[in-house]
């Protein structure tokens, strides 16, 4: 009954989308997009915006906040960063995301109660989409849309000028128990503002990233980070080099 | 080939540049630079200059319109800014306010 609005492959929007109804995202887009009913970013979409909508369907690549009222899909050839809230989400396999995740009414975002219902999804490429509680804390402090520069760099001892400075606090508060996770995300959120200037943008939103980091993390400290709290030593020796 | 719509319920506050049709049956206010033709439908309200191929209004267009091919405006039409096209012709019911500049 909506009526369905197209942004055509050859069409730049540069500004805010905002109504009711349907809208299908072929092209580019940049700035905001408030819409009441569903948002289908089409493989050819590249939306460097936050989305807001009931539902919200992904098959290109996203710069920005998916924020939905019912569902959130992201299908194979989903490029993500960002947050993506909503009471359900679903990662396809293929689909790629780095960001916070946060299921369940949109009104109880704090961190805390996503720490708590088990979430977060492990932001890796190609792998299916695996939720575990105890991925929260290793997938929390991984996993800020500001700062795609510090996933990589905290795997790496000799870590860049910002990245530590910034990183620090949320290694700190990672050592402790997952409860805090929740304090993580907030902290990497305010983190990652002055911090968000240093990062320069990739243009393939960091595909290769996730990989290295990934692989990184297994030497970081002890062995895969299934282990929620890791030695406060770790991170600290970490921090001094 | 495909287009690009802006529905009934959509505003769009800014720039669009397209590179193919641009159909405006909700509101746009800011630019509008098109590659080829324009249509404005009878709800459409288009608060915005408008450079493009062809263009067919039938709604509301507070701005200018240059255009490289022709102009129409049909019934129901309101416009209210300068026109500059090739060719134009103004229906019997549309309303206009401005110049046109034909390239004579």
């Amino acid at each position: 009954m909506a009526d369905r609005s197209v942004v055509g492959s050859g069409t730049f929007v540069r500004g805010r989308i905002h109504g009711t109804g349907d809208l299908e995202i072929n092209g580019h887009v940049e700035g905001e997009v408030t819409v009441s009913g569903e948002v289908t970013v089409e493989h050819t979409g590249l939306v460097g915006a936050a989305i807001t909508a009931q539902h919200i369907v992904v098959r290109g690549a996203v710069k920005g906040d998916l924020i939905a009222d019912e569902t959130v899909v992201l299908e194979p050839g989903a490029r993500v960063v960002g947050n993506l809230r909503a009471p359900r989400i679903t990662i396809a396999q293929g689909g790629l995301v780095r960001g916070h995740v946060q299921t369940g009414p949109a009104s109880a975002s704090r961190p805390r109660a996503a720490a708590a219902s088990g979430a977060a999804v492990r932001p890796m490429p190609g792998a299916p989409p695996r939720v575990t509680s105890m991925d929260n804390t290793s997938s929390a402090a991984s996993a800020s849309a500001a700062m795609p520069r510090v996933d990589a760099r905290r795997a790496q001892p000799a870590a860049g000028i910002s990245a530590p400075s910034v990183a620090s606090p949320i290694f700190s508060t990672g050592a402790s128990s997952a409860a805090s996770a929740g304090s993580v995300s907030s902290m990497s959120a305010m983190g990652g503002a002055p911090a968000a200037p240093r990062v320069t943008t990739e243009p393939s939103i960091a595909l290769s990233q996730p990989q290295p980091s990934r692989a990184a993390a297994s030497h970081v400290g002890p062995p895969p980070p299934v282990v929620p709290v890791l030695k406060k030593g770790t991170k600290a020796l970490q921090k001094k080099r | 080939m495909a287009s690009t719509v802006i529905g009934v319920g959509i505003t769009i506050e800014g720039e669009v540049t397209s590179e193919e049709d641009v159909l405006v049956q909700g509101t746009l206010r800011g630019k509008l630079i098109a590659k080829d033709a324009v249509t404005i439908d009878h709800g459409g309200t288009v608060e915005a200059d408008i450079a493009s191929g062809p263009v067919a209004v039938a709604g509301n267009v507070t701005g200018n319109i240059a255009s490289n091919d022709r102009v129409d405006l049909q019934n129901g039409a309101r416009v209210v800014g300068n026109v500059k096209a090739t060719r134009i012709t103004i229906a019997d019911g549309a309303q206009f306010k401005g110049n046109v500049d034909m390239d004579v």
